[in-house]
């Protein structure tokens, strides 16, 4: 076999000294006659693997099988066939799922990022049933403590609620996290996530005068940050009328204009407010008049496209885009 | 690069990437065991790189056929075509188990992302499809399919997720045979991915990002729901809301130059592709800012090959072969065009 390495762990007993496995046939991979893209393989892995093929292939249900999925987990998380045959096992042994959760979040612990290991995850609860709800809210709960924006740990906890339910706590959850961290866009998308489809909320139309004085609250405390104007937008999403409307909207982006800082957000909320029949009256014009503080040549009476103007100016990442929404603006008469 | 440029790296060392991409060809390092059980999509990482790098002459064309093919789970002759297997390449040889005697795969665990790479690979090197007994493939590739119009990667369970609605498009796709998937169902599953603020996320009511807004908008082309260059057209897409996506996707470029994955995150190589091909697919690559973009791409350029996720790491194959895409969409001298929508070369994509 090409590229076998050295182990690096001594404490390690090879499988083939166990006596628990000596009457195992220990099966070699078969990489075929020209194998593509060889991997360097270790021989700890090599011989687990090996192992592990025979009792897969022999449909050995056994506590020995058990122990030695978890060692082939150990060298790949990622192994689908392994935790597949570990999940048929767990049934036939009758293993208590309760024990196999902390195995799972052990496994995590070194491996949070890693698909499989959630799949099983979901996979006891599922088994478990409505009494695992408060463990896996807990368990996501620990994970998001150490990195708030695990995409792994939000999409079990949506998953959780709608299966086992708990919304009760949830839209405090995300108080706590946005007030830790405000710039969670994670937290924002949780928060969306509840007022539409809590049952004791009332759905986002129930939500929305509430959370409409939260997010704007949030803006003015930063309103540099990106996800709470685009949540604003979303409170209102397919009711472009009432959002063009909603005078606490567009009074927000004139507040925000008038400070003259951090207001790249407040600019381009009120073009699309605009585009969407919004008719801003004297006190933007002034507002976004003040913002321009170089000459552009001729005076633009025309608000939207000197907003597209300054943002060429002061947003250059995007300026090609901007110079696009300026040419999709209906003609000025 | 001439000797008035400046000391700042402008222009990527092809060089070093085709060395350090060939080296990976010969063997991969330890450490990738740890990801053996998706050898097939290292191997397309790897060969889908050297292609980009237009160093195809590297690579030895029948090894990789007859490598890839091995790979491959057919209907045994005493199968039922309607026994509700998927019939698909596995990923690996630690999921790969021989057939009986009758060539029935009494452990069939082929799955839907190494049927992907198996069929990418074969394309780049040149392998003619219809060559291949792709109807059992197409068929049975239903049998995966959820009743909210997802996928499941393996008969033996798993996540549903926009990756696997991905990749089965890609699959019919170059099979040109839907037969495998309810469109209209796939369709609908991945409007109910947009979130409120316009980007997808990987499953209804998740968060947007990057990866998942390229499974979303690559599916829709590869399906034909959304037209070709569809911004400079004067009727925006009623599927999706363009103009809000638009907004959220090109926010994603920081003021460092580089693509982020969501909102508030920092910016890393590998979303210039999935951001940037999205941009590629709807016509908006101008939007982008490409002198910034090249500059933070350079920044995570390795100095003996690859790319890592941020600047000054180590790199990895995975944010080398994004890299080496984002580059090619960002029209580098000397890399070959990429077709977006199936995450290969164009020459692969549409054949010699």
């Amino acid at each position: 076999m090409a590229g076998i390495i050295e182990d690096e762990n001594d404490d390690r007993v090879p499988i083939s000294l166990r006596p628990e496995w000596s009457d195992v046939t220990p099966i070699p991979q078969d990489d075929g006659p020209n194998p593509v893209v060889p991997i360097n393989y270790s021989e700890e892995f090599s011989e687990v693997m090996d192992y592990f093929r025979a009792v897969y292939f022999a449909n050995e249900h056994s506590s020995r099988a058990l122990s030695l999925t978890a060692e082939a987990i150990g060298l790949n998380a990622g192994n689908y066939t392994v935790w597949h045959f570990r999940r048929l096992l767990l049934e036939s042994l009758k293993v208590d799922l309760h024990v196999e959760r902390e195995f799972v979040g052990k496994v995590a612990s070194g491996n949070s990022k890693n698909y499989q290991i959630w799949h099983h995850r979901r996979w006891v609860a599922e088994k478990l049933g409505l009494e695992a709800r408060n463990s896996e809210l807990e368990f996501t709960k620990e994970i998001l403590s150490i990195d708030a924006k695990h995409y792994h740990a939000w999409s079990h906890r949506q998953w959780v609620l709608q299966t086992l339910g708990g919304w009760e706590d949830e839209l405090n959850y995300c108080n706590e996290l946005l007030a830790e961290d405000m710039f969670n866009n994670s937290a924002w998308n949780q928060r969306y996530f509840v007022i539409t489809r809590s049952p004791f909320l009332g759905g986002l139309k129930a939500m929305r005068d509430s959370e409409v004085l939260y997010t704007v609250e949030a803006i003015i405390s930063y309103p540099e940050n990106e996800s709470s104007w685009r949540y604003l937008r979303g409170l209102f999403k397919d009711e472009s009328a009432l959002y063009v409307n909603d005078t606490r909207v567009s009074s927000v982006c004139l507040k925000i204009l008038k400070t003259k800082s951090n207001y790249l957000f407040a600019l381009s909320t009120l073009l699309d407010l605009i585009c969407l029949g919004y008719h801003p009256n004297e006190d933007f014009k002034d507002a976004v008049e003040a913002l321009r503080t170089w000459d552009f040549g001729e005076q633009d009476s025309d608000i939207a496209r000197t907003i597209c103007s300054i943002l060429e100016k002061v947003d250059p990442i995007r300026v090609n885009y901007w110079i696009w929404r300026k040419s999709r603006l209906p003609q000025v008469a | 690069m001439s000797s008035s440029e400046t000391s700042m790296e402008t222009t990527i060392d092809k060089d070093l990437h085709v060395t350090f991409t060939h080296m990976m060809y010969h063997l991969l390092p330890n450490p990738y065991e740890s990801q053996e059980i998706n050898h097939l999509t290292l191997a397309y990482f790897v060969i889908s790189s050297i292609d980009i790098l237009n160093s195809l002459h590297l690579v030895e064309k029948e090894a990789v056929v007859n490598w890839v093919l091995s790979f491959q789970v057919r209907p045994g002759t005493t199968d039922d075509p309607n026994n509700g297997q998927f019939y698909g390449f596995n990923g690996s040889r630690t999921s790969q188990y021989p057939p009986d005697e009758n060539g029935v795969f009494r452990y069939n665990n082929s799955h839907l992302a190494s049927t992907y790479c198996a069929l990418s690979i074969l394309k780049i090197v040149g392998y003619d499809l219809s060559s291949l007994d792709s109807e059992s493939i197409s068929t049975s590739m239903k049998n995966l399919q959820q009743p909210d119009g997802s996928f499941m990667p393996i008969l033996t369970g798993g996540e549903t997720d926009l990756r696997f609605v991905y990749c089965a498009a890609a699959i019919c796709f170059m099979l040109d045979n839907w037969s495998g998937m309810d469109k209209e169902k796939v369709k609908d599953y991945i409007l109910n991915c947009q979130s409120y603020d316009g980007g997808f996320g990987l499953v209804p009511g998740a968060e947007s990002h990057g990866g998942a807004t390229y499974c979303a908008i690559a599916s829709l082309r590869l399906m034909g729901f959304i037209e070709d260059d569809v911004l400079s057209s004067c009727n925006s897409s009623s599927l999706i809301d363009l103009p809000l996506l638009l907004d959220w996707i090109l926010q994603r470029q920081g003021t460092d130059g580089g693509f982020q994955g969501r909102p508030n995150k920092s910016s890393d190589t590998c979303y210039a592709f999935w951001i940037g091909a999205v941009l590629r697919i709807l016509g908006g690559c101008n939007f982008v800012d490409n002198k910034a973009l090249r500059g933070f791409l350079l920044s995570c350029q390795y100095k003996y090959g690859g790319f890592s996720k941020f600047p000054g790491e180590f790199p990895d194959l995975y944010h080398s072969y994004y890299g080496f895409a984002a580059f090619s969409l960002l029209e580098e001298s000397g890399l070959k065009s990429l077709c977006s929508e199936l995450g290969i070369t164009n020459i692969a994509a549409n054949g010699v």
